[in-house]
């Protein structure tokens, strides 16, 4: 365990998070991106240190001496899942270009009628 | 009869690969989906039984023993829900044939909707929280295709929503994975039972209430369901009604395996959560009441419901436990004939805005029928099987003394009623509609013509029979709620004590 | 067998459409089979129920929550029997006349039928959930009854509030009955009754169970919905909303007044609410002009009247009382009967246009006097006995309640004889007032339309005559309710008593009201009615209706940001609290492991903060790539070359996919002003940041035990055949997660080719 890469995680939420409350919708995109790159980077330092890359060849290394392998195979899991969801939200901003010539997110359009109504603040 | 127990999840993953080969050809896509939902009700049901005679059952994928491997549990909870939602999922394929348009239908509908059966049963039934998170990511990828299939633009912006949202919560959940593990070293949920004991306690609150957070958001608890009722009401019906019947419960399943698998507390009635009950059964009726459309008042009627699933966790007590599972499944059944119905009024009329509506009931006395029972079930009225669920949560509520919870609860069922009568009274009573009362913000982009009065509305077959199906499944439940309540109620003994769970997980 | 009787008003109310579609009017008399039928088995089983023999009957629900259809029928459910299936048997014949041939006869006729059903188990429940179970059906079709007319605006708003109104006492009521029922340990209405429960908890309970049965009950000040009711179709009326369902609290409060009269609040409560009913619904009465709304407030009154005698729980006032439920059910049904035949053939209720109608429709107008002189309590009618009975047991119990019930019973009696003076003379002989429009012309009714009235009338005239024929049954109800010295008994004359002179005295005064109506009519021009009652339920639908739309169009604002924000705060504040704050690290770890570590942290940091300042969407997406690989690289440090390559190849890959989307869009993101403003951006950044990096810290440092890993690293070469541990993991020790990976990729795939592929309609003209 070290300080770096919690301090990594922190940043990487930090300006994923910045990113995500905006209404540019390809900034939210990469917002999710830097967020997904953190929690990645969490799951890798749940295995608490590094170590010999866990290649076993017999019995000559102590198990001790490798790092973890289990949050490795889980990041690669959580890697390619998350990329799917990326190339999928590509997709959706790339159909919402198609249809409106706009690269916002609108607030829902029931939501403004009823917050107009309602009296909020506009 | 353990090999029974990845079944659901297998048969529909690979119908998924199969009618995925046959795309394009849609008669046998359907008669693919049909048989791979009714061997996997079949199989739920076979499980539910086992279950009840032989306790809990768990399988170990690949034949690795447990902690190492991925288990696969059943235990009276995740025998419930898999056979509750794969019945909704059939009755929602059957009114899909009647409702999609053929361009939908050919877009990957039905392997991507079996994907979403896989996904939602393999979440109820996996005992490792990573591969639960891999569960999710299954049902969520298949819920966003089958959200913005068809790419109109309302759906493409709901979605939107949708989908950023949920990305979010899975980044937590993910990082909520990787939290516990670098805490405690292990994934698989019952080997976590004893390693999260161990924890300070500081820690394991804060875990608890990170895992309270990512599934909150998927139930959609308060605050955290701002996103469903601008998301929901955009899919085409079917699938609409799969997602406000069956995945928020599967969030509401998650936080309660996890609240009392892993995160018990000190076994008390826990004053968050209730407050957190009542708060989502308050802001969701109200929301309800506020709206102006069907499908968003009943959008907003499911965030309103889940407070009080959530309110039979909080009291945590086996009768509490037990009433917040009768709930569940009384609520998805009820919720997604409601959806249904609403889709037969949209489809006859072209729009589901309140102000546009009038005089359903008589042109269609079926579908008023089919509408007035779940509503009146919906605000717990009785007979119905809402009344059982609330009067089970009423008592065991002033049982512990949480006198103001009940009184929430009472009171939202009473805006509850309110509610759906506001629907009752502009959709299925009244005259047609009058031209300019049509609201500024009704929705737009559907039909604009004001409708034909006088004549019978007949819908499609199918659409009709799956809604009818429904209905006539919560009156069963209703009728049979004595034997249920005891299937309900084992289920919560299982949760409350885990002794039975981790010895089908971890042996001996 | 009375659950079969129940059930056979469910067939039949779900046969009804169908039946209405072939036979038409004749679905009443298919309808009417139903309470005929329990009138039939109820005949039977009198003898041994009048001696005190109960039936019970029991079908099992949730045995869990002590849901039981627990039936039981006494003397008391008897006499109710005999108003519920009896009344109803006449209700439906009438109701063949009173209907001209329409299509939806047949949802009417079974949500009467349904009705006839709720009502009849409400009177023979005893388990008290069942008891609300059919309390809360009669509502809703009450509900459905009221809104029949439902392309009439008044009648959906009436229909509407009788519901919410009556639905929430109910609610109330329920409460209250789980709270005296797990006082007492059962549920079962007769056991509580048998040995009543106390406490607390119990007087909370009865205050709730009160709620529901005044709002049922029409009592002030929950009264204005049953004027409102008047809407629906005349057997409506009188049927629901004036001999059955509105007793229905009546009926309850009588069953508990016995054991829970001594509750302190007990007394004063019910029966001041009673006498108040009494007395407002007598003064609003003499106000309408619709004879419709003149008997609904009179039948306010007499609610109020009822609930009096029954509420106080004393013997002889309990006997009045049951006497007077059994005689109002007859003389006010019969005169709302009366009004549907005056309607029906005058076309007109408006006793300012109605005249002369004596003459034209004689055998109405007798029955209308009949059943008028026994509302006003005269004699040799029901009316007057059960009057007297009241007088007679409000006096002997002066020692217990004092003297202000038996005044305001008076009073209200005066009040009674007024309105019905009021509706005789208005409807049947006043002269019309010419303002008012010409007089219609009335048409005869037909026998089949007057012979329910006739025999309601008949009915009153012969037990007011002859009372030793309602003898039994009354006694039978009364000891049912209640323990007495020695048998009651009806009688016609009881010699000059106290209550003689009382009755001399209500019928002078009353003659006075009548006499002097003008200044009494000024009178209450200048008071107005009371106020607030509708006003208030007026005012609490609007104020939820504006209280929703206000909070919702504040919280469901719409906005993707603040709904990612608030998630997010919630994310970071409630855990992050917990953790945080409630421990401290043992000891802080090493700041890093190598110096590369150390350097290829920086460039992390440096990138993922330009991602966040970039305005130019490529310089972003670049940015975003060099982070990506700064994780790789990380990757190697840690030990996961597998990992590291992966890695890189994905962030490539999206680093492609974003180019291939963003050529589309402008070069740089678009500036707006928002009011979520950038502080508050930046606080909610932080704060996650800061929540991420504690926690991790403190969950890595927190670790005790073994990591399971340690059984692949030993037996993935020997059990598994690999040497690359993380590959036999994802291939074999979870494989389950990497089909679920691949299973998400291929739906990706479809759904971006969905996307891309999707027809063209709704895209606009252009680029």
């Amino acid at each position: 365990m070290t300080l770096v890469l919690p301090a990594v995680v922190g940043v990487l939420f930090a300006s994923g998070t910045y990113l995500l409350l905006q209404r540019t919708l390809t900034r939210i995109v990469i917002g999710v991106s830097l967020l997904s790159h953190g929690a990645n980077v969490l799951l890798l330092l749940s295995g608490l240190g590094a170590g010999e890359p866990p290649i076993v060849e017999g019995h000559t290394t102590p198990v001790r001496a490798y790092t973890d392998p289990l949050p490795q195979a889980l990041v690669l899991t959580a890697i390619v899942i998350s990329f799917g969801m990326t190339a999928f939200l590509l997709s959706m901003a790339y159909r919402s270009w198609r249809l409106t010539h706009s690269d916002e997110v609108r607030n829902d359009l029931e939501d403004r009628y009823l917050h107009a109504r309602g009296g909020g603040p506009a | 009869m353990s090999v029974l127990v990845p079944l659901p999840v297998a048969v529909s993953l690979l119908g998924a690969a199969v009618s995925l080969a046959l795309h394009g050809r849609v008669r046998l896509q359907r008669a693919l989906g049909l048989a791979v939902c009714i061997v996997a009700t079949g199989t739920a049901v076979a499980l539910l039984t086992i279950v009840q005679r032989e306790g809990v059952v768990a399988t170990q994928a690949g034949g690795w023993p447990a902690p190492f491997g991925i288990t696969l549990v059943v235990d009276g909870f995740a025998a419930i829900m898999v056979t509750i939602s794969t019945l909704m999922l059939l009755g929602c394929l059957v009114y899909a044939f009647g409702q999609l348009d053929a361009e939908r239908e050919r877009l990957y509908f039905h392997p991507v909707y079996l994907v979403l059966q896989a996904g939602v049963c393999l979440s109820f039934l996996t005992g490792d929280l990573f591969n639960l998170f891999v569960a999710f990511e299954v049902m969520l990828i298949a819920s966003y295709v089958l959200l913005v299939l068809g790419g109109s633009q309302e759906q493409v912006g709901s979605g939107m929503t949708y989908v950023v949202i949920n990305l979010l919560a899975s980044t937590l959940f993910v990082s909520g994975v990787g939290l516990v593990y670098a805490a405690t070293g292990s994934v698989n949920m019952a080997d976590l039972v004893g390693r999260l004991a161990e924890l300070p306690p500081n820690l394991r609150g804060g875990l608890g209430l990170l895992f309270l957070v990512v599934f909150g958001v998927k139930a959609a608890l308060f605050p955290l369901f701002f996103w469903l009722p601008d998301s929901y009401p955009a899919a085409p019906t079917a699938v609409a009604a799969v997602f406000a019947g069956l995945l928020t419960k599967v969030g509401v399943y998650a936080v309660m395996r996890t609240q009392t698998l892993l995160f018990p507390g000190d076994g008390g009635p826990s004053t968050l959560i209730l407050g957190v009950a009542g708060a989502t059964m308050f802001v969701g009726v109200l929301g309800a009441i506020a709206q102006s459309d069907i499908k968003r008042i009943l959008s907003f009627h499911i965030i309103s419901q889940i407070g009080y699933m959530i309110m039979g966790l909080g009291l945590y007590t086996l009768a509490g436990l037990a009433a917040g599972i009768f709930y569940i499944v009384h609520h998805i059944v009820v919720k997604t004939a409601l959806f249904l119905v609403a889709g037969l009024v949209e489809r006859a009329e072209g729009t589901d805005a309140l102000g546009r509506l009038g005089g359903f009931a008589r042109r269609a006395p079926l579908v008023g029928a089919l509408f007035m029972l779940p509503a009146l079930s919906l605000a717990g009225l009785p007979p119905l099987s809402g009344f059982v669920a609330k009067l089970a949560l009423v008592r065991e509520g002033l049982a512990l003394d949480r006198v103001v919870i009940v009184g929430v609860g009472l009171l939202v069922s009473l805006f509850t009623l309110f509610s759906m009568t506001k629907v009752w009274q502009r959709v299925f009573w009244g005259m047609g509609p009058s031209p300019e009362a049509v609201p500024p913000g009704a929705r737009h982009g559907q039909a604009t013509a004001p409708i034909a009065g006088g004549s019978r509305v007949r819908p499609p077959a199918t659409m009709l029979g799956a809604t009818a199906a429904l209905v006539a499944l919560s009156l069963v439940i209703a009728a049979t709620a004595g034997p249920l309540y005891t299937i309900t109620e084992r289920a919560a003994a299982d949760m409350l004590d885990t002794t039975d769970y981790l010895r089908a997980v971890l042996g001996g | 067998m009375l659950l079969a009787l129940l059930a056979l008003h469910v067939a039949v109310a779900l046969a009804a459409p169908t039946v209405a579609g072939r036979a038409g009017r004749w679905v009443f008399a298919f309808c009417g089979l139903a309470p005929a039928a329990v009138v039939v088995w109820a005949s039977g089983r009198a003898g041994g129920i009048l001696a005190g023999r109960a039936v019970e009957e029991t079908l099992r629900w949730v045995p869990a929550l002590d849901l039981a259809v627990t039936l039981r029928v006494d003397g008391f459910s008897l006499l109710m029997i005999a108003l519920v299936s009896g009344v109803g048997v006449l209700i439906f014949a009438y109701s063949w006349s009173y209907f001209e041939p329409r299509p939806d006869l047949g949802r009417f006729a079974a949500a009467l039928t349904g009705f006839a059903g709720a009502m009849l188990g409400v009177v023979v429940a005893d388990n008290l959930f069942v008891l609300y179970v059919f309390w809360e059906l009669t509502s809703i079709t009450s509900y459905l009854l009221i809104g029949f007319e439902d392309d009439k605006e008044e009648a959906r708003g009436a229909a509407l509030q009788a519901l919410l109104v009556t639905v929430a006492g109910g609610l109330a009521m329920l409460a209250g009955f789980v709270l005296i029922g797990s006082a007492a340990g059962t549920y079962s209405l007769s056991q509580v009754l048998a040995e009543p429960p106390t406490g607390t908890a119990v007087g909370i309970g009865l205050l709730l169970v009160l709620l529901g049965a005044f709002t049922k009950s029409a009592q002030v000040p929950f009264h204005s919905w049953l004027p409102g009711a008047m809407v629906a179709p005349t057997p409506v009326s009188a049927y629901l909303h004036s001999a059955t369902m509105v007793k229905a609290g009546v009926y309850l409060v009588a069953r508990l007044a016995p054991a829970f009269g001594a509750v302190v609040f007990w007394r004063p409560l019910v029966v001041g609410v009673g006498v108040a009913t009494m007395l407002v619904g007598g003064w609003r009465a003499l106000r309408q002009f619709d004879l419709k709304l003149l008997l609904a407030f009179g039948t306010v009154s007499q609610l109020g009247f009822m609930m009096a005698l029954l509420g106080a729980g004393t013997p002889e006032a309990t006997f009045a009382g049951v006497v007077l439920l059994l005689a109002h059910g007859a003389f006010k049904c019969a005169l709302f009967l009366v009004v549907g035949i005056v309607d029906h053939e005058a076309g007109t209720r408006d006793l300012r246009r109605l005249s002369g109608l004596r003459h034209a429709l004689p055998i109405t107008f007798a029955v209308a006097v009949v059943a008028g002189a026994s509302m006003a309590g005269l004699p040799p009618l029901l009316g007057f006995v059960a009057k007297e009975l009241a007088y007679d047991g409000l006096l002997a119990d002066a020692h217990q309640l004092g003297l202000a019930p038996l005044a305001g019973a008076v009073a209200g009696s005066v009040l009674t004889f007024g309105y019905t003076a009021r509706f005789l003379w208005g409807g049947f002989a006043s002269p019309v007032d010419v303002r008012a429009g010409a007089p219609p012309h009335a048409h005869r009714p037909s026998a089949a339309f007057l012979a329910p009235a006739v025999t309601l009338a008949a009915v009153t005239v012969v037990l007011g005559a002859l009372p030793g024929l309602a003898d039994g049954l009354s006694a039978a109800a009364a000891t049912a309710l209640q323990e007495h010295h020695e048998p009651p008994h009806l009688a016609l004359w009881h010699g000059v008593t106290p209550a003689l002179w009382l009755s001399v005295l209500t019928v002078v005064a009353g003659v006075a009201l009548f006499a002097t109506r003008g200044r009494v009519e000024a009178l209450q021009e200048r008071v107005g009615g009371l106020p607030g009652a509708q006003e208030a339920y007026d005012r609490a639908v609007d104020g939820l209706q504006r209280l929703s739309e206000g909070l919702t169009g504040v919280v469901q604002n719409g906005s993707l940001p603040v709904y990612l924000a608030v998630i997010l705060l919630t994310a970071a504040v409630l855990p992050g609290g917990a953790v945080l704050l409630g421990g401290s690290l043992a000891s802080p770890p090493p700041l890093a492991e190598s110096w590369a570590q150390v350097v290829v942290t920086v460039g992390i940091l440096v990138a993922s903060v330009a991602t966040v300042m970039m305005r130019r969407r490529f310089a972003a997406v670049l940015m975003l790539g060099s982070v990506g690989y700064g994780v790789a690289l990380l990757f190697v440090l840690q030990g996961a070359p597998d990992l590291a390559l992966t890695q890189f190849l994905i962030e490539t890959l999206s680093v492609i996919l974003f180019v291939l989307v963003l050529r589309h869009l402008p070069d740089r993101f678009s500036h707006h002003r928002w009011r979520l403003g950038q502080a508050l951006r930046w606080v909610v950044a932080v704060g996650v940041g800061v929540f991420m990096f504690g926690f991790a810290l403190m969950a890595g440092t927190a670790r005790t035990r073994q990591p399971i890993s340690r059984y692949f690293l030993e037996n993935s070469l020997p059990e598994a055949g690999g040497h690359n541990v993380v590959n036999v993991i994802l291939v074999d020790f979870r494989g389950l997660d990497t089909l679920g990976e691949i299973t998400v990729l291929v739906v990706a795939a479809l759904g971006v080719a969905s996307l891309v592929r999707a027809s063209r309609r709704g895209e606009p003209a252009g680029p």
